[in-house]
C-alpha cells in the first residue's frame, strides 16, 4: 500500500510487538509501517524501536518465519492480500490507533470464506447443557450457511466448532499462538480437523505460544470476523464477555444466550442481557434474524445511509458521548436498531466511540 | 416300622430342615400326610407310591403315616416326594440306616421313579448345610447349583433306583440323565446377557445423562428419565448394568438363590456374578412383577431383580397395583407376597431406573412439538408415580432431542464403558472402605442420620446445604438425598470429603439442573 509499505514489514511488525502495542501505533501511525519495519530490522535511521523489537526480529528473521509458515501449510495475508478478510479492517477505526492486525497466518485449504460469520464463544468449563447448545447452535448456523468463528478453547468453543463440523459446515478457529501449535494440547485432532475442513488463524508468527494477553487480544479478531457474537455460558469475569464487548465495540451484533438462573455459568451472559449488552437469543433461527435484520448477509460498500440512521446522527452530541441505551430511549428505537444505525455510521466515518458513549463525526453528505 | 430322613421347607428364600418320618403301622391301606401340607405336598402320596413300586421297592399294603415335622412350617412345593419316599424305603429296612444319617434329599418323582429337577435347590442346600447336614442328595441336573455351597457333599442321582443302588452299593442303573426345569414359557423380561456389549459410548449426546447414569452406578442410586419417544431412555438405561461391578461372592449367592427359587437359574452357569438386569413390561401380570402365583409363589421382577437393576420403562403405563407394590421393597429392601393364609418374603434390594414420556401423547418436550395433552392431563400422566416413590429418585433427568440425531454423535465422542466402570469400581472402593463394618455397602444404602453423624461434611458444603435448608429449598429428608448423591460425587471423584462442588453437582443431579465441566470431563472423551 502506501509508502511502500510490503507484506514483509507488515510481518516484521507481528513478529517485534505483540498486537495492541501503543508505542508500535504510535510509531507505525507517525512513521509508516516500512520505517518501523526498517528500524526493527536494525537499519539505521529514525524512528527509534525499543531493543527487544530488534532482538526478536533478529531471532526470528523475516525469511525464517516465512519457512516455518509454508512448513505448516500457513499463508501471510495483509490488507493488500485479495483473501483479506474486510471484517478484520473494521478494528481499524476502534481505537485512536486503531486496533486492526498487522495481518494474519491462515493454515487451511482455499481462501478465507468469512463473509457470512457468525462467532460462537463461551466458558471453558461449560456445563452439560452449555455444551449441547453450543454444538446445536455451531451446527445450524452452519447448515444455514454460515462461518462458525472460535477460539477452540476447552468448553463452548470447541462443542461450536465440532457442531459446525458435524454438518460439514464452515468453520474458523482463531488462535492465540501460532497457526501450526496444538493449543489445547487435548484439541490437537480437533485442530487439525479444522485445518482441513476449514481455517486456523492467528496474528502470531508460527510457533508462538500463547501467552494470558495473547487470549484477550485474540478475543477482538473473533469478534470483528463474525457479523455477530453468541456468548453461549459466560460466568460473571469470563473472558468471553470480552470477546462480546468487542463486537459490541465494532458495532456488531452481540448475543447471549440464557442458562438456569441457578447456574453460575450462565451468570454472566444474563448480566449482559439484562444490561443491554447482548440481545437473547434460543436459537440459529434467532441469530439468523438477529444478523438477517441488521443487513449483514449483503452488506457491501452500496449501503446507503436511511432515514434511520440520518435520524440517530442527528441525536448523537459532538462531544461527550450518550450511551446506546439513552439512544434507545431517545429515539425510542429498539436496541438492534440503534446498533445497527451505529454500526453503518461509525464505518462510514460518521460516528465513533468517545467517553464511554457515542458521539457524531462530521455533516452527512446530502 | 418307622424311617426318618431329612429335608427342607422353603419359606422364601429362608429353608429350615425338616425331618420326614415314615410310620408303618397296621391297618387299612392308606397313605395320610401329615404336618401342614399344602395341595402340592398332598399330591406326592400318590406319586412317591408309583415311584417306589415302579423303582422295585415295596410300598407296604398297609397304613402310612408320614409326617413333615415340625409341624407348625406350612410345607408345599413337589420337592419332598424324594424324602417321603427314602422315609418309606427306610422304614421298611431297605436301605442302611447309617447311609441316611446326616444327608438331606431333595427332588421331585416321577410316577416311574426318575428324579425331576426342581426350583430352589441353592436356598434348600444352604439351610440343610446350616442344619448341620454333611451331605444333599438333589436331582442330577441341579448338582452344579447345590455345589455353590460350602462344606456339604452334593450327590446327584437320576432316578429312586439309583438312589437305592448307591446306598446299597449294588450296580447302578443306566437311567436317563434329568432334563432341566423348563423355564417359565413367556417371561416378561429376557436374560441378562443380552446386554453385554452395550457401551455408554454408543449413546449421541445427552452428556448430562450419562453422566446421572455413571453417578447412579457409583452410589447405587435410583434414576428417572424423562423425555419424549426415540431420545435413548431405554438405550441409557440397559447401559447401566455394565458400570456395575461384578456382584460379591455373597450377593451372588443371594441373587442365585432368588433365581433358583424362580426356577430360572442355568444349569450350565449356576452361579450369577453379574447384577441382573430386569425390565417387565408394563402389560406383564402382577404377579410377575411384584411376585405370587396361583398354584406356586414365585418371586416376581422385583425380587429377580435383587442386588440388580430393576428398569419400568414407560414407568406411568404400569398399574397403580404395581407402581404402589414398588413402595415396601424400597423401603425395606424386601417384599412380602400374600397368598392364602401364607405370606411369603422375598429380598428385593434393586436399583429402581424408571423412565417416562413426559404426557401420553409423549411430545410435550419437544420444541414445535405437536403436543395437545393439557397441563392437567400431564401432571396427572407424571403423578401416576405417587409422591412417596418419586421421593425416592435420587437422580431426576429431562431428556431433549438433539437437534439433529446424527449431530450429537459427531460432536462428542463419550468415554467408553470398559474405562467407566472402571472409575465405579475405584468409587465403590472408597465407599467400601469407608463403610467397613456397618450393614451398608453403597451411599444410597445408608440412613441419612447416620450419614451426618457418621461422616461430617467440609465446612463449604455444610454450609451450602444449610442455606438451601434454611431457604426452604430443600426439606430435611430431601436434603439426606442430596447428601448420599454428593458423597457418591465425591467418590467418582476421589474426594476425600464432599466439598462445595461436589455438593453443587448433587443439587443440579437432583433439581435436574446442568452438571459440570469438572463433570463433563468424566464422560467426554
Ligand atoms: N441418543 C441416542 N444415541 C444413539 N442412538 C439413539 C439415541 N436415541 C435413540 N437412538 C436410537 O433410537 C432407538 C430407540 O431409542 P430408545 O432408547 O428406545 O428411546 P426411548 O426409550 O427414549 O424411546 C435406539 O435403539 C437407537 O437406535
Ligand atoms: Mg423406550
Amino acid at each position: 500500500m502506501n509508502r511502500g509499505e510490503s507484506e514483509r514489514d507488515r510481518l516484521v511488525l507481528s513478529i517485534a510487538t505483540e498486537p495492541l502495542d501503543a508505542l508500535a501505533r504510535d510509531l507505525v501511525s507517525s512513521h509508516g509501517i516500512a520505517a518501523v519495519a526498517g528500524a526493527c530490522r536494525g537499519e539505521s535511521g529514525s524512528p527509534h524501536v525499543p531493543e527487544a523489537w530488534v532482538e526478536r526480529v533478529a531471532l526470528a528473521p523475516v525469511d525464517q518465519v516465512l519457512d516455518a509458515g509454508a512448513a505448516a501449510r500457513a499463508r501471510w495475508i495483509t490488507p493488500a492480500h485479495p483473501a483479506w478478510p474486510a471484517a478484520l479492517g473494521d478494528l481499524a477505526g476502534v481505537d485512536d490507533h486503531g486496533a486492526a492486525p498487522w495481518g494474519v497466518w491462515v493454515r487451511g485449504e482455499g481462501p478465507l470464506e468469512v463473509d457470512r460469520a457468525v462467532s460462537v464463544v463461551g466458558a471453558r468449563s461449560c456445563t452439560t447443557y452449555g455444551a449441547e447448545v453450543a454444538g446445536d447452535l455451531g451446527a445450524d448456523l452452519a447448515d444455514r450457511g454460515w462461518t462458525v468463528v472460535s477460539g477452540a478453547a476447552f468448553g463452548i468453543d470447541a462443542c461450536a466448532h465440532r457442531g459446525a463440523l458435524a454438518v460439514a459446515g464452515r468453520t474458523v478457529a482463531v488462535l492465540a499462538c501460532g497457526v501450526d501449535v496444538p493449543y489445547p494440547q487435548a484439541h490437537a485432532t480437533l485442530l487439525d480437523r479444522i485445518a482441513h475442513e476449514g481455517w486456523i488463524i492467528a496474528e502470531h508468527p508460527p510457533g508462538s505460544v500463547p501467552h494470558r494477553h495473547r487470549f484477550l487480544t485474540r478475543n477482538r479478531l473473533i469478534a470483528a470476523l463474525g457479523a455477530g457474537t453468541v456468548v453461549v455460558e459466560a460466568a460473571p469475569r469470563s473472558g468471553s464477555l470480552n470477546t462480546l464487548r468487542w463486537a459490541d465495540r465494532l458495532g456488531r451484533s452481540s448475543m447471549a444466550v440464557p442458562g438456569s438462573v441457578l447456574s453460575q455459568q450462565s451468570g454472566g451472559a444474563h448480566r449482559a442481557v439484562r444490561e443491554g449488552e447482548a440481545v437473547l437469543v434460543t436459537s440459529a433461527d434467532d441469530v439468523a434474524q438477529e444478523l438477517d435484520g441488521l443487513g449483514w448477509s449483503d452488506l457491501g460498500a452500496t449501503e446507503t445511509l436511511t432515514d434511520d440512521s440520518r435520524r440517530l446522527h442527528a441525536t448523537l452530541p459532538r462531544e461527550g458521548g450518550v450511551t446506546v441505551g439513552e439512544l434507545v430511549v431517545l429515539l425510542d428505537a429498539s436496541l438492534r436498531q440503534v446498533r445497527a444505525g451505529l454500526a453503518l455510521l461509525e464505518r462510514r466515518g460518521h460516528a465513533r466511540r468517545a467517553d464511554g458513549g457515542w458521539i457524531a463525526l462530521g455533516p452527512l453528505p446530502g | 416300622m418307622s424311617g426318618r430322613v431329612v429335608s427342607v421347607t422353603l419359606d422364601g428364600l429362608t429353608g429350615r430342615a425338616i425331618e420326614v418320618e415314615a410310620d408303618i403301622v397296621g391297618g387299612l391301606p392308606r397313605t395320610v400326610i401329615v404336618g401342614l401340607p399344602d395341595v402340592t405336598v398332598n399330591e406326592a402320596r400318590d406319586r412317591c407310591k408309583s415311584a417306589v413300586v415302579n423303582s422295585g421297592a415295596p410300598w407296604p399294603d398297609q397304613r402310612i403315616t408320614i409326617n413333615l415335622a415340625p409341624s407348625t412350617l406350612p410345607k408345599s412345593g413337589s420337592h419332598y416326594d424324594l424324602a417321603i419316599a427314602m422315609a418309606v424305603i427306610a422304614a421298611q429296612k431297605a436301605v442302611p440306616a447309617e447311609a441316611l444319617a446326616g444327608t438331606a434329599f431333595v427332588g421331585e418323582l416321577a410316577l416311574d421313579g426318575r428324579l425331576r429337577a426342581v426350583p430352589g435347590v441353592l436356598p434348600a442346600t444352604l439351610a440343610a448345610a446350616e442344619a448341620g447336614c454333611t451331605h444333599v442328595v438333589v436331582p442330577e441336573v441341579n448338582v452344579p447349583e447345590a455345589e455353590l455351597v460350602d462344606g456339604i457333599a452334593v450327590t446327584g442321582v437320576r432316578s429312586l433306583r439309583h438312589l437305592v443302588a448307591l446306598m446299597t452299593g449294588e450296580e447302578v442303573p443306566d437311567d436317563p440323565p434329568v432334563p432341566p426345569i423348563e423355564p417359565p414359557a413367556a417371561a416378561p423380561w429376557g436374560s441378562a446377557d443380552r446386554l453385554s456389549g452395550l457401551d455408554l459410548a454408543d449413546v449421541a449426546g445427552h452428556e448430562d445423562v450419562r453422566l446421572a447414569v455413571l453417578v447412579a452406578a457409583v452410589g447405587g442410586h435410583h434414576l428417572s428419565m424423562v423425555g419424549p419417544p426415540g431420545v435413548g431412555k431405554t438405550m441409557l438405561a440397559q447401559r447401566l448394568p455394565g458400570l456395575l461391578p461384578d456382584l460379591g461372592r455373597q450377593d451372588a449367592i443371594e441373587v442365585s438363590a432368588v433365581h433358583s427359587v424362580a426356577g430360572l437359574l442355568a444349569p450350565d452357569v449356576p452361579l450369577l456374578t453379574r447384577p441382573p438386569f430386569l425390565d417387565p413390561h408394563h402389560t406383564a401380570s402382577a404377579a410377575a412383577i411384584v411376585g405370587g402365583g396361583s398354584r406356586q409363589v414365585r418371586p416376581g421382577a422385583m425380587s429377580l431383580a435383587h442386588r440388580g437393576v430393576l428398569f419400568l420403562d414407560e414407568a406411568p403405563e404400569f398399574t397403580v397395583n404395581v407402581l404402589e407394590a414398588l413402595r415396601q421393597p424400597l423401603e425395606s429392601g424386601r417384599i412380602v407376597v400374600a397368598r392364602s393364609a401364607r405370606t411369603v418374603v422375598y429380598p428385593a434390594r434393586f436399583q429402581l431406573v424408571i423412565a417416562a414420556n413426559p404426557c401420553p401423547c409423549g411430545q410435550a418436550a419437544t420444541l414445535d412439538s405437536a403436543c395437545r395433552c393439557t397441563p392437567a392431563m400431564r401432571r396427572r400422566y407424571g403423578e401416576r408415580i405417587s409422591g412417596p416413590i418419586r421421593d425416592r429418585i435420587d437422580i431426576r433427568r429431562t431428556l431433549t432431542a438433539p437437534s439433529r440425531p446424527e449431530l450429537a454423535a459427531t460432536v462428542a465422542a463419550g468415554r467408553r464403558t470398559v474405562e467407566l466402570a472402571q472409575r465405579v469400581l475405584e468409587a465403590r472402593d472408597r465407599q467400601g472402605s469407608r463403610l467397613a463394618g456397618t450393614p451398608w455397602r453403597t451411599n444410597a444404602d445408608v440412613p441419612g442420620t447416620e450419614l451426618r453423624k457418621a461422616w461430617p461434611l467440609a465446612e463449604e458444603a455444610r454450609v451450602l446445604l444449610d442455606r438451601q435448608l434454611h431457604a426452604d429449598k430443600l426439606n430435611p429428608r430431601s436434603a439426606d438425598r442430596v447428601l448420599r448423591l454428593a458423597w457418591s460425587v465425591a467418590d467418582l471423584h476421589g474426594h476425600d470429603l464432599p466439598g462445595g462442588a461436589d455438593v453443587r453437582t448433587a443439587l443440579s443431579l437432583r433439581s435436574d439442573l446442568p452438571l459440570d465441566a469438572a463433570m463433563r470431563s468424566l464422560v467426554a472423551a
